[in-house]
């Protein structure tokens, strides 16, 4: 059944925030309560808007991106305002939506100054999260994606600790960098996916557009390993020559965001000085921005490429796993051996998506939920002990159990569920992605040494928590800890709730997911020219502009090379400086 | 008799019904679990063993119900290969699938696991009988009735699962329940310790099961895969849909995957990420992970050094957990897939090895150990040990006959133990206690009985148990590797010879002689009939299990009148299957006929007599009369004492670099690598760039017309050239 409503939801997911914003924004600034009351209010009716938007998901539906919505915007050149869901973003948006309330309890009383400003930064946060991972189009999606970083920079920057300033900066450069790559590789993606005339930023253009390319040169390069590329179309020799290079520029991008080793030492310095609220969103939703990317981007447009770096990324995923739980054993900051933890848990998603099995994919998409929820939950309950002892060694603290015992209880059960217990959420995910990684092409050692993550995993979390919580009291200030009050216990309860809902009913996210992972699966794979990817689910259909759609239905006819539908005369004239895309052919005939 | 025997032979209810109705049976333990831990401080302590204590009375009852009905006829789990026999069970729909894979909630109750019910319901609600009186002074009785409860509810979960996933839920459960009561009294750092190296431990194995599961998964697409012209067997359209349908590690699956294996051990496999290894060699080496994984769980040879610090925890979970049942799961599983393990030869005669060695270093460490439970863990390991050798020469039934007897006098021995401590004001060291016999009567008897269970006296059940699986690796030879049995087979025995010695010089110690001087109270007081009660229930059921050792059944198979032991009989449904494997692969060679059980009889006798003998005149005559041993003993007890510095040795090898190696990480790639060179030298090489760029930007016109000058004059010559020919 589709509603009138159907296709608004998703923009009423996204600005949502932005008008409670603007809401906070106009309240007095004195007002903290009213402050934080309007914010909370203002996510848990976002949290209820992601909830619509899950509900209004069909699992058995044929359409990709459902709740689709688009609108004429920019399109001179090629921007359309495209927003739509698929399995995987629309659980992501749910978990970004069940994230926020939690944000704003968790800084109830940590953040004193600039209360306004702060919470104004976690609404606008909270809209370029949804917008990033609801974006079809790419540049709309580019544009979500860098709006992150303010808030995000600010978050850290102002409300951080002694050091915020430097990781502010550090993270700030980190992630640029590999954002101006990703930038310059999706203006080349536009010029070769389209000839001029129909060029778009428009996913579908730009996927469909290549994806001929792609299924050439794979056939070709079976046939010719060795080939030099002579005799293929001109878009199949472009992904041959320069289809690495681009890939390669749109992985950095994103590998930085996961991270990935060896591009993560941003992260413990980001987390460790950020406040509650920005580690929660940052190991949250953020880092999902960059597996998100992979998945959506960086492999489908360029399957071949992909497959001839699988082993080169999947093994920087086990380096990942391995090398981030060794990092753990060697920390003594409570919160950097949580932001190492995500370098291996990240590690798994990471695998599972260059497994191409369909076990590890959804293990990855679900290892991503998992994810936000543990280590969310994680941050959550030491920012708690934070703001009692604004400490963040181990060593300071030690029989915290003694006089903290519920909180104890909910630190402990979180812990099972990073160290993936069965019952508990992580088990389904880790599983999985194992499972995938052993009956993929990858070599089996992969699957062994990721498999070490298991007994490591537990090694570094139980230590911690041995050292933090159990043995006698050692320091006096200790002894007068105050257990959790009501708020806390609402903020960290919902999390409990869904370790145990997502470890034992797991099937109704990952029906969803799995919407998602076959395409994946078959964009993936349809490049390995084997055959087996189902075909229906190789191309990626959407909604067209209306307008468009009009205008170009009579006349299908190809335009002759260079030249622009003169429909929009001041256009043409910007346009015609840009030669057209690289054609193998034109080099010879130059003299 | 013919109508009693008709009347336990008939389902009380209707067998599907039964099925249906397993998941209360777990459901109550989690409930118990769930309301002593979030309001166990609020109802108050009675309140609390009352709900701990009647969830489990209630799961026992549903289990005898259980038992009951698994025994008729009718009864049958249904399978997507027709129906088990004598089982009962149900599928409650998916839990999770992706792609290929799927597991699902499914439960299962046949001769085996409905066997493990009532030692689990039955042991357990003594034990927490027990408990109530053990754990009534301390405070956190709440806590502790929630972790027990909740191991109750984990380890049936792993008995009743029908596929690997699911029993792994229970497998990993019972480790982090194991966890949480080791490190009951978290306020001491060493027993903290101690859970927590019983998890990682357990973890290491665990990694082994992870493993195997995932190679088995890979081993059944290949099955499926397999080109139909390909030699050796095929697998038909029904394994297809049962795959499908139920998983590839549902049990049924793997029973028919296990089938269709013997045409193809020698065969490669074709597709998948196996390819080019043969069916046996992927079979071996997926029985050694899941020897792994056992080795972590039961405590064997290299993982079992946890389990003596497991002592950490109250006598009561020590009971519970280390002795009678989540230790033997690893015993269980092979049970579970002895199918599997029938194939391949080479894998039994290394779980067999490693059983009987573990067997015999544990028996040698427990020789001189001083503290009681001390004692009777490494005595747990070493009779775990044994097990682990029965399965290993293919003697499953006897395995686990060893199982449940050990259930029995192994949980009388440790709450005896705690019985002791509890009169003794917790004083742990047998050599400053001394002369309990008088005062602590009941305690005493009960030990005493147990004690000569443990040693193998007939006619109580250890001996029964005992004697099958020594009789077993003596009798059943692993195709090609008759020379390493033996050598399995002399271990054991020697071990048996052992435990005599051990038990009785605990015995000895604790109860004979006079009170010591280093007592800690001067008289000791017996325990209250709480604890009593259940000592004497578990005495008489270490008597009374020896039922299930006697030769009496008689059955007809293949023409001839075999005398089958009740409980090699009535399992014999659970390993059809595998008897079916043995007999058509010969992997296995079982003796012709059955020799007299005469001369073994006689063997355990004089061996019980001569070490129990030894230990009377050592710590009975000869130390209280010299004071010590003789000089040349000394280094031998130290190094027995030390546990032979395999912690040490651990501690050395690998935990000490693994530590230092991610120190050293953190420091060379992180810091230094990463952060130094790449991070920081990009700023400072983009920061000296400009710095020295800037002399580039002077401001000074002439200067940048002669850049301009020579730029122009470089690019003409350039065009000269290029248009010269």
């Amino acid at each position: 059944m589709n509603s009138i409503f159907d296709s608004r939801i998703l923009n009423l997911v996204i600005f949502f925030p932005l008008a409670v914003a603007a809401l906070v924004a106009f309240l007095p600034k004195d007002e903290k309560g009213q402050i934080r009351a309007v914010t909370f209010a203002g996510m848990i009716g976002s949290f209820l808007t992601t909830l619509w938007a899950w509900m209004r998901f069909e699992t058995r539906s044929p359409v990709e991106f459902q709740l689709e919505y688009r609108l004429e915007w920019l399109s001179d050149v090629g921007i359309s305002y495209h927003v739509g869901v698929d399995g995987l973003s629309v659980a992501l948006v749910l978990l970004t939506g069940v994230l926020g309330p939690m944000v704003v309890l968790s800084s109830w009383n940590f953040v004193a100054e600039r209360v306004k400003e702060f919470h104004v930064a976690l609404l606008v946060l909270q809209t370029a999260m949804f917008g990033a991972f609801t974006s079809i189009d790419t540049m709309l999606f580019f544009m979500f994606f860098e709006a992150v970083l303010v808030p995000m920079y600010l978050l850290i920057g102002v409300w951080g600790s002694e050091e915020r300033q430097k990781a502010a900066v550090k993270f700030f450069l980190y992630t640029m960098v590999g954002s101006v790559l990703m930038l310059l590789a999706l203006f080349a993606v536009y010029f070769l996916s389209a000839p001029s005339g129909a060029r778009s930023f428009d996913y579908s253009t730009m996927y469909n557009g290549m994806m001929g390319g792609s299924r050439e040169l794979a056939t070709y390069l079976k046939a010719n390993p060795d080939g030099n590329g002579v005799g293929l179309t001109p878009v199949a020799f472009a992904l041959f020559k320069y289809g690495p290079w681009l890939f390669l520029a749109f992985a950095l991008a994103f590998a930085i965001k996961v991270p990935m080793f060896p591009l993560h030492t941003w992260l413990p310095d980001a987390h460790v000085q950020a406040p509650v609220a920005g580690s929660i969103v940052l190991a949250g939703v953020m880092l999902k921005l960059g597996t998100y990317g992979f998945w959506r981007f960086a492999v489908p447009f360029f399957p071949v490429a992909a497959r001839q770096y699988q082993n080169f990324f999947a093994a920087l995923s086990v380096i990942g796993i391995v090398y981030g739980a060794l990092m753990c054993l060697a920390q003594r900051d409570i919160k950097k051996l949580i932001a190492y933890s995500s370098v291996s848990h990240l590690g798994f998603c990471m695998l599972g998506i260059f497994a191409f099995t369909a076990e590890g994919a959804t293990g990855s998409a679900y290892q991503m939920l998992n994810h936000g929820v543990s280590t969310g939950a994680l941050f959550l309950l030491f920012g708690m002990l934070y703001e009692r002892r604004h400490a963040r060694l181990m060593s300071d603290y030690g029989g915290i159990a003694r006089v903290m015992p519920v909180f104890a209880a909910f630190f402990l059960i979180v812990t099972f569920s990073s160290i993936a217990v069965p019952g508990t959420n992580g088990f389904v995910g880790e599983f999985l992605v194992l499972l995938g990684t052993f009956k993929s092409n990858l070599p089996l050692a992969f699957g062994v040494i990721a498999s070490t993550g298991v007994i490591l995993g537990a090694a570094y979390m139980l230590w911690m928590v041995q050292k933090v919580f159990f043995g006698q009291v050692t320091h006096q200030e200790n002894l007068a800890l105050k257990d959790m009050d009501k708020r806390e216990l609402a903020a960290a309860l919902p999390f409990i709730v869904l370790i145990a809902v997502m470890g034992l009913r797991p099937q109704p996210f990952l029906d969803v997911l799995n919407t998602s992972t076959e395409r994946y699966i078959a964009r993936a794979k349809f490049a390995a020219g084997d055959g087996t990817s189902d075909e229906r689910l190789v191309r990626v259909n959407v909604r067209q502009l209306p307008r468009v759609a009009v205008a170009q239905a009579p006349a299908p006819t190809p335009m002759p090379e260079g030249m622009v539908r003169p429909a929009r005369p001041m256009m043409l004239q910007q346009l015609q400086p840009v030669k057209p895309a690289l054609q193998p052919g034109d080099a010879k005939v130059l003299p | 008799m013919e109508k009693l025997q008709l009347f336990f032979q008939t389902a009380p209810v209707d067998p599907t019904q039964a099925g249906h109705a397993l998941w209360l049976i777990i459901a109550l333990p989690l409930l118990g679990a769930f309301i002593c831990g979030v309001f166990g401080k609020i109802i108050g302590r009675a309140n609390t063993n009352l709900v701990a204590i009647s969830s489990v009375l209630g799961s026992f009852l549903l289990s005898l119900l259980v038992f009951w009905t698994i025994n008729d006829f009718h009864a049958s789990s249904p399978t997507p290969f027709g129906g088990v026999a004598y089982a009962v069970g149900a599928d409650f729909g998916t839990w999770f699938h992706a792609g290929t894979f799927r597991v699902n909630f499914g439960l299962m109750a046949d001769h085996l696991s409905g066997t493990m019910l009532l030692v689990i319901t039955g042991v357990g609600f003594l034990i927490h009988v027990y408990s109530a009186e053990y754990m009534s002074h301390d405070k956190g009785y709440w806590r502790f009735f929630a972790y027990l409860n909740l191991f109750v509810a984990a380890m049936l979960t792993l008995v009743l699962a029908d596929s690997l996933p699911l029993l792994f839920v229970g497998w990993e459960g019972v480790g982090l329940c194991s966890y949480l009561l080791i490190g009951f009294w978290y306020d001491d750092p060493q027993k903290a310790f101690a859970g927590r190296k019983a998890f990682i431990t357990n973890r290491i194995g665990d990694f082994g099961f992870l493993l195997a599961s995932f190679l088995l998964v890979v081993m059944v697409e290949s099955l499926i895969a397999r080109p139909a012209n390909a030699p050796g067997s095929h697998v038909s359209p029904t394994y297809t849909s049962a795959v499908a349908d139920k998983g590839p590690l549902a049990f049924s699956v793997l029973e028919e995957t296990a089938r269709s294996l013997p045409d193809l051990i020698d065969e490669k496999i074709l597709t998948g990420p196996l390819t080019g290894m043969n069916y046996g060699v992927a079979l071996t080496i997926i029985m050694l992970l899941f020897m792994l994984g056992a080795a972590g769980k039961s405590a064997q040879i290299p993982l079992y050094v946890w389990l003596p610090d497991a002592m950490a925890g109250p006598t009561p979970v020590s009971a519970l957990i280390h002795a009678a049942t989540m230790v033997t799961s690893g015993i269980y599983l092979f049970c579970r897939v002895s199918y599997l393990l029938v194939l391949s030869p080479t894998a039994m005669i290394v779980i067999a090895l490693i059983g009987a060695s573990t067997a015999l270093v544990a028996a040698l460490i427990a020789f001189t150990q001083k503290g009681i439970k001390k004692i009777l863990a490494y005595s747990t390991v070493s009779q775990l040990g044994l097990m682990f050798l029965g399965i290993g020469v293919g003697a499953f039934w006897a395995a686990f006959l060893h199982v449940i007897t050990h259930a029995f006098f192994k949980a009388c021995l440790f709450l005896g133990a705690g019985s002791v401590m509890h009169g003794n004001g917790d004083e742990e060291d047998v050599t400053k206690l001394g002369g309990l016999r008088k005062e602590m009567p009941v305690t005493w008897a009960t030990f005493l009985v147990s004690t000569f269970a443990i040693t193998g006296v007939i006619p109580l059940s250890g001996f029964f148990s005992k004697d099958a699986i020594l009789h077993a690796a003596h009798t059943q030879h692993i195709a090609g590797y008759h020379g390493l049995q033996t050598l399995a087979w002399i271990m054991g025995t020697l071990t048996a010879a052992c435990t005599a010695f051990y038990m009785f010089r605990a015995y000895f110690l604790a109860f004979e002689g006079e009170r010591s001087k280093d007592a800690k109270i001067p008289h000791a007081h017996e325990s209250a009939a709480a604890m009593t009660g259940p000592l004497v229930v578990l005495a008489v059921l270490a008597v009374v299990a020896l039922v299930h050792g006697l030769p009496i059944m008689h059955m007809q198979r293949g023409g001839v009148t075999i005398t089958q032991t009740l409980m090699e009989n009535f399992l014999d449904p659970v390993f059809r299957t595998t008897n079916d494997l043995i007999a058509r692969k010969q992997f296995l060679e079982m003796p012709k006929e059955h020799e007299s059980m005469l001369l073994p009889w006689l063997q355990a006798w004089i061996i019980a007599l001569v070490s129990g003998g030894a230990a009377f005149f050592i710590y009975r005559r000869y130390l209280p009369a010299k004071g010590s041993l003789p000089g040349f003993l000394e280094p031998l007890r130290k190094f027995s004492f030390n546990k032979f510095f395999v912690d040490e040795v651990y501690d050395f090898v690998v935990i000490k670099p693994f530590t230092l190696f991610s120190r050293a990480l953190h420091k060379v790639v992180d810091s230094i690598l990463i952060d130094g060179v790449a991070v920081h030298g990009t700023a400072w090489l983009t920061a000296r760039t400009g710095a020295v760029l800037r002399y580039l930007q002077t401001g000074d016109a002439q200067m940048y017309a002669a850049v301009m000058a020579l730029a122009a004059s470089g690019g003409l010559v350039w065009a000269i050239f290029k248009v010269l020919p």
